[in-house]
């Protein structure tokens, strides 16, 4: 019999049209009320009492189906009773399939029949009444199709459920699940076209229908064109097709009906008819999830929606649809959140303004001050909080298995399997920047949400969004609570990507070079970088953790890169320049580096030196960020004496950099010198200046007197115009006394740092930690070689040995320059006792010296003065002259501590003693062989027990002493020889 | 009866609420043998009912035990047997009202689902027991409920399940009492205000043809029911002519307006006329009504009890006025300036008919007062102004007539020496004059009616 029913149905050909022409145009058979009853008993127990027998599945679903079409009460529990009966079609269904054997032969419950026959009878149903039974069958069709899907997805058969396609074939090949999907599809049809009456979209879904045919991809899509009835998809199929060519109506369309669906209509409100959609508080409920599944499947859709949804969930709407939301049961609600989570994640576009939206939200922005907008529920708050954890989640979950994938088949990712895309992310990648910045704010929950989406996005898009999410970080950071995030952003990175901070370093650099960066970010950058590494010190000193190897890790990225950083030093504004010495201060210093960076560095330093020495006296007189600028000078000195110990050539280049920067006409003024001119050229003065290019012959008449003969046999001295006075000297600049003073001190703190600093001649650790290092003698000369370059270049490289006194006067005019160059350097004098401490490259300066005495001789030859201490300056120059003379060991202490009793004579007699000393040098040249060096002491030493005998130079001393016995009385003890 | 709840509890959803039922009628039988006066079923009772057969969650900790579709359906049956073979209509009924009366508490949503899926099975499979007990439930109860009860029946039989009215027609001759009931019921339901609020057109038919068929089923409910005071307020109406009498002076205004509607709207089907429906269904209310006297007469009510209530007319005349206003705006010179008209005829008919047989017990003047919004008929204007005094010189009190001088009976004094006609030979359907000569009848066989005999002013 069962053969039979199933050959029929074959043989019918298209057996549903068949039904539902037979079922729409024969009306029933009456039943009557006992009959009726009879039917009930025998559905329920399953047992015809008439016949006497059990009912089989077959009987049993046809009786259920004769209940169906005339007791309205039993249809709950029909549909109930058919669920069974399509579960079991599909199991015999898949059964089949597993056991490969022929669908037609030894089916023991093969209910196509049936199952086609409550088809025809629901699909008559829906079409006689849309608005009752669309939504009910629409449900019951839904819930059973997942029932059975899940139910079944364990089988062997059943594809995976990522395979869509595949899976979808399937069901469709199953008679059941291809009745339901279909009812299903009628039901939406049905709903669809009854909800937009208006004519417009009716009309292009007519439109469509009767074109649809021509089009071969929605033909695809499964259009039924004789029927009209759209089969799975189709209604998606249509929408979608539609969402292409007219978006905004179907945008507008769809978004009216999300929003209609959250109006409240008077609920119990006895008069309305409960098939309404609008009152029905069922399909009102429905309308949310059903356009999440909409957009699931068809991105055209999704796409129309998704730009304008997040705009329209105002927090009033929001309100709404959590009350609507509230009335569906849990298990539900997890499914639509994991569908909106995923449909988030597969957005294309908008994906910012939805994570804005969501974690605007989730924190508002107090709940004190509510702002611009009213504060929104709590319950949508936690709604968004939790959406947003959940997408987080899944995010992680999308991004770490893809990864996972990739590491396991690294050689084959890249070409056979590609990876996947996670559209979300892949929008945001452009908006790393604006991540950034929200993150940094720092704002409770939110900056740990945007962080961790930060680390998913990074890895997502692998080294580069990697690179610029830390670059970003490094640049906005303002303070160390925001710099950590981009530490535990690389802690949490580091284990999945390899030399993230170097690169970022580079990109740094790179930035830099473009002038991307304004110069707060520029300054921020650097600062931060710098803190960075210096949170190694710290990290040395106290508890170790994580950062350290990070500290590291930036330090050498930087010293890497310190020649990019060294022009920076000359930045014009003094922030940037400050946080670049601080950096390049606390960096590390590259093993090898080549020496032209090198040089080039050295120069930025000294020269940035300089600077910040001038910008700390202005900073001192105007009263304003001295505490930047004194720290900047510290940093460059650190600097300084970090690039001195680096290498010999490094200091050399230094020391020569910053005595010739000291001497410098521009620099001359923050150590108290003053712009001589050296030529002895009359200095234009102020009313002539401004017509200076006036008369050519004006310049020739003048050009004789002009002619330098400095250092030549011909000297002129230019002492002024004949009939308009002496020359008038430059004024004398208005200096602090003070910074002059810092300022010198702060110079020959680096020079002497420089030149003691090891870097010369290996290590050379002493004895006494507390007694400063000594003067590199290697070093001492480099500076007294530039002195003396740069105080008068003729005698340079020049002989060493003095000769007599009387010789000076051929050279008058260098040694007048000479002393010119002194009184306008007062810096010079410092420096020569350093070279003096650096014994024996005072010998280098012998020319210098030589050229200083003798005008110093010549003028207490010619001074009138009854005491030394009238002419100030000169008695000065000629106590620390002998003072560094003897420091230096050009002269025994019997000699040098002459100077000690100058101030107490009268010109002529200090004369007499400086000849004495001009005697000695001359007799016992100023030559560095002459030193030894003591390892004991670590410096070289001069014997002057091999010299002459010193006590024919003494004889003057005695003399003068004699002669001034009741003031130098307390001297005497000093000159025994 | 509250013991046994231990023993229900670790039974089934389904035999626990079979152990209930069973245990129920038992204790509703002893209750009535013994005489116990009042015969009511106990709060613990009434609790555990609650609990097992409608499955109302007790307290928040336990969650609800829910009957899957099948199981009510098993449950539901064994009702309806139940029922069935109660021979005792006390118990039957006792026994109705402890399942189903309401309690005004959480319990009654799923009170009322279970009552209208029972009601609904009980016409299908012809439960005549049922259908008396839920009348008599529907005079109990709060008319909103009653109506709920209507839509359910309504939605299953005329929208849910084609071809199944028939099934629902045979409630006539099951029980006269519920197809009254019901039909008030619906009267209710369906208000006319708009599309949605229109009867469909099947039930429409099956009323008319009801009350074709038997007119004396408008008032069964009231000539079965003993008037006493305990009618619970908010109930029902006792007999749909409140309703029905509302739905025919509507009906012309608001079917021509879903028409215009359904016509902007594109949608071409093509129904058959409601008009003669209507018709007729008019005239038989009328003709109810003049049946009237005699019933209250017989229960010595007549002249004191108002089978039409004052409030419900002034609502009706309000939302006339209304419906008169909307179709002038939508459609100021129309081809069919006939149906506000119709509908002041009717209103006025039924206005006449219903005083002279004292189913409306009040003065002209509050009848003027009520219709004084409604635009100008004829017919309404005679009816109002009364039978004038001229011709009936009998009452002084009647002398004075403030619109006298307005009245167009007094333009045409002429008039009133019409023959007149019975009214039965009449169908009231179009024109004007055949419609005027039901008043003017029930004016002037004077004889018949006690209009004359008593003063107008006197109320109860």
């Amino acid at each position: 019999m069962l053969k039979d029913q199933t050959m029929s149905v074959v043989l019918d050909g298209s057996p549903l049209k068949a039904m539902q022409s037979s079922h729409t145009h024969t009306p029933q058979t009456a039943l009557s009320a006992q009959e009726l009853s009879q039917e009930i008993k025998s559905f329920i127990s399953g047992f015809d009492s008439v016949q006497g027998r059990k009912l089989n599945v077959r009987e049993h679903a046809r009786c259920a189906v004769r209940l169906l079409r005339s007791v309205p009460a039993c249809r709950g529990a029909v549909l109930e009773h058919l669920r069974g009966v399509y579960d079991e079609h599909v199991s015999a269904f898949l059964h089949n399939l597993e056991t490969e054997s022929d669908a037609s032969s030894g089916v023991s419950s093969n209910l196509e029949d049936i199952i086609q026959e409550v088809h025809g009878v629901l699909s008559e149903f829906i079409r006689l009444n849309p608005r009752a039974w669309a939504p009910l069958v629409s449900a019951w069709a839904v819930d059973l199709l997942g029932q059975l899907s899940s139910k079944h997805a364990g089988r062997r058969v059943a594809p995976h459920s990522s395979s869509l396609n595949e899976l979808l074939q399937l069901w469709m090949s199953c008679a059941a699940t291809r009745s339901l999907m279909e009812a299903y599809s009628q039901c939406l049809a049905a709903m669809l076209a009854w909800y937009y009456h208006q004519p417009s979209l009716g009309m292009w879904l007519k439109d469509f229908c009767s074109h649809g045919a021509k089009d071969t991809g929605l033909m695809a899509m499964g259009v039924d064109k004789g029927s009209r009835v759209p089969k799975i998809g189709s209604v998606v199929g249509i929408l979608g097709h539609l969402a292409v060519h007219h978006s905004d109506s179907i945008r507008k369309e769809l978004l009216r009906m999300f929003q209609e669906s959250l109006c409240p209509s008077s609920p119990l409100s006895p008069t309305s008819s409960s098939t309404s959609w609008e009152s029905s508080p069922q399909l009102r409920r429905a309308a949310v999830p059903f356009l999440l599944q909409l957009a699931a499947m068809s991105p055209n859709l999704f796409g129309a929606v998704s730009a304008e949804l997040v705009e329209l969930l105002r927090p009033p709407v929001l309100v709404q649809l959590q009350a609507v939301l509230q009335g569906i049961p849990r298990e539900e609600l997890d499914n639509m959140l994991g569908l909106a989570v995923h449909l988030i994640s597969q957005s294309p576009s908008g994906g910012s303004r939805v994570l804005r939206f969501l974690a605007d939200t989730a924190t508002p922005a107090s709940v004190i001050i509510s702002g611009p907008t009213p504060s929104p529920h709590e319950g949508v708050r936690e709604g968004c909080d939790r959406l947003l954890q959940m997408l987080l989640l899944h995010l992680h979950k999308l991004v770490f298995n893809r990864s996972e994938g990739a590491e396991v088949n690294p050689h084959r990712s890249a070409s056979s399997q590609p990876q996947r895309v996670i559209p979300f992310l892949a929008e945001l990648q452009s908006h790393v920047g604006e991540l950034c910045a929200e993150t940094l704010r720092l704002e409770r929950k939110r900056h740990l949400w945007l962080h961790q989406l930060l680390c998913l996005l990074s890895v997502y898009g692998g080294p580069s969004v990697a690179t610029e999410a830390l670059c970003q970080l490094l640049t906005q950071a303002h303070n160390p609570e925001e710099l950590a995030l981009a530490w535990q952003l690389h802690t949490t990175l580091s284990s999945c990507i390899a030399g993230l901070i170097p690169a970022a370093v580079t990109r740094c650099v790179a930035q830099i070079h473009t002038h991307t960066l304004g110069t707060r970010q520029l300054t921020q950058l650097l600062l931060n970088m710098a803190a960075a590494i210096q949170s190694q010190d710290e990290e040395r000193r106290g508890a170790s953790g994580v950062q350290s190897s990070m500290a590291i890790q930036v330090g050498s990225a930087v010293s890497g890169h310190l020649h990019d950083f060294g022009p920076l030093l000359l930045h014009g504004d003094p922030n940037v320049s400050h946080a670049v010495v601080r950096l390049l201060s606390c960096s590390p210093l590259p093993r090898a580096s080549s020496p032209a960076h090198l040089l080039l560095l050295c120069r930025a330093a000294v020269t940035h030196f300089f600077l910040a020495l001038r910008r700390r006296g202005e900073g001192g007189k105007l009263g304003r960020d001295g505490g930047q600028a004194c720290e900047e000078v510290n940093c460059s000195v650190l600097l300084l004496s970090r690039f001195a110990a680096y290498s010999s050539l490094t200091l050399k280049a230094l020391l020569q950099q910053l005595v010739e920067g000291a001497l410098h006409k521009g620099n001359a003024g923050l150590f108290g010198g003053q712009i001589a001119d050296m030529s002895g050229a009359p200095l234009p003065s102020k009313s002539v200046s401004p017509d200076i290019g006036a008369s050519l012959l004006d310049i020739n008449c003048r050009f004789g007197t002009t002619v330098n003969f400095s250092g030549s046999v011909w000297s002129v001295f230019h002492a002024g115009v004949i009939g308009k006075g002496l020359k008038v000297r430059t004024e004398a600049q208005l200096t602090d006394p003070s910074g002059v003073m810092q300022n010198v001190q702060t110079l020959l703190a680096v020079v002497v740092q420089c030149c003691s600093s090891s870097g010369l001649n290996g290590s050379r650790l002493p004895s006494d930690p507390d007694e400063p290092l000594p003067i590199n003698a290697e070093a001492a000369k480099v500076v007294a070689v530039t002195m003396v370059e740069n105080v008068c270049p003729d005698v340079a490289n020049g002989e060493l040995s003095w000769p007599p006194e009387e010789h000076a006067r051929t050279t008058v005019e260098r040694d007048i320059h000479i002393r010119r160059c002194f009184e306008a350097h007062p810096v010079l004098f410092p420096l020569l006792q350093v070279v003096a401490a650096g014994r024996p490259a005072l010998c280098y300066c012998s020319a210098v010296l030589r050229g200083l005495l003798a005008t110093l001789l010549a003028h207490w030859e010619a001074s009138r003065e009854l005491l030394s201490t009238d002419s100030p300056w000169h008695l000065q120059a000629s106590c620390l002259l002998v003072s560094c003379m003897g420091e230096g060991q050009l002269l025994p202490p019997v000699l040098a501590n002459v100077h000690e009793t100058f101030p107490h004579l009268t010109p002529f007699e200090l004369r007499l003693l400086l000849l004495a000393v001009w005697e000695y040098v001359r007799g016992n040249g100023p030559m560095p062989q002459k030193f030894v060096f003591n390892s004991e002491k670590g410096l070289f030493c001069r014997d002057f027990s091999r010299d002459g005998d010193v006590a024919r130079y003494v004889a003057p001393i005695h003399s003068v002493l004699h002669k001034n016995i009741d003031r130098l009385g307390h001297l005497c003890w000093r000159f025994q020889l | 009866m509250g013991d046994i709840r231990q023993s229900l509890l670790p039974r089934d959803v389904l035999s626990a609420a079979k152990e209930l039922l069973y245990h129920l009628d038992i204790y509703i039988s002893n209750m009535v043998q013994s005489g116990r006066q009042p015969p009511q079923v106990d709060s613990k009772t009434q609790e555990l009912v609650e609990e097992f057969i409608l499955h109302a969650p007790k307290d928040r900790n336990t969650p609800a035990r829910r009957m899957s579709a099948l199981q009510e359906l098993q449950l539901l049956e064994i009702m309806c047997s139940c029922f069935q073979e109660q021979s005792r209509d006390t118990v039957r009924q006792l026994m109705f009202s402890a399942l189903f009366g309401l309690q005004g508490n959480q319990a009654d949503e799923s009170r009322m689902a279970l009552l209208g899926k029972l009601v609904s099975m009980a016409i299908a499979v012809g439960r005549v027991p049922i259908l008396e007990c839920a009348a008599t439930w529907l005079q109990r109860t709060y008319r909103v409920y009653c109506v709920r009860l209507a839509q359910v029946l309504v939605d299953d039989y005329c929208s849910l399940v084609p071809g199944s009215g028939p099934t629902l027609q045979n409630i006539h001759s099951a029980s006269p009492r519920f197809c009254c009931q019901f039909i008030t019921a619906v009267t209710m339901l369906y208000d006319l205000t708009t599309e949605e609020l229109t009867p469909p057109l099947e039930l429409l038919q099956m009323i008319v043809s009801w009350i074709q068929d038997d007119p004396r089923l408008v008032l069964i409910n009231f000539l079965n029911t003993p008037i006493s005071g305990n009618h619970p307020v908010n109930s029902m109406d006792v007999t749909p002519l409140g309703g029905l009498m509302r739905w025919c002076i509507k009906a012309p205004l608001a079917y021509s307006r879903d028409k215009k509607q359904a016509l902007t709207n594109g949608s071409t089907a093509s129904e058959p006329e409601v008009g003669p429906l209507f018709s007729a269904l008019h005239l038989s209310v009328l003709q109810v009504l003049m049946l009237l006297p005699n019933i209250l007469n017989e229960k010595g009510l007549f002249g004191r009890l108002a089978l039409l209530k004052m409030e419900s007319l002034a609502s009706l005349t309000s939302d006339l006025s209304r419906l008169l206003d909307q179709a002038d705006k939508h459609a100021p010179s129309t081809d069919t300036p006939a149906l506000p008209q119709l509908a002041l005829d009717r209103l006025a008919q039924a206005l006449q008919v219903s005083m002279a047989n004292r189913a409306l017990l009040c003065s002209r003047e509050d009848l003027r007062a009520i219709c004084s919004r409604l635009p100008h008929n004829n017919l309404l204007q005679l009816v109002l102004s009364g039978p004038v005094m001229y011709y009936s010189p009998i009452s002084p009190a009647m002398a004075f007539s403030p619109r006298a001088s307005h009245s167009p009976i007094a333009s045409h004094p002429t008039h009133p020496a019409h023959p007149p006609t019975h009214t039965s030979t009449h169908t009231p359907t179009c024109t004007h004059t055949p419609l005027l000569s039901v008043p003017r009848s029930a004016f002037h066989d004077g004889g018949a009616f006690p209009l004359q005999t008593q003063p107008l002013t006197q109320t109860m």
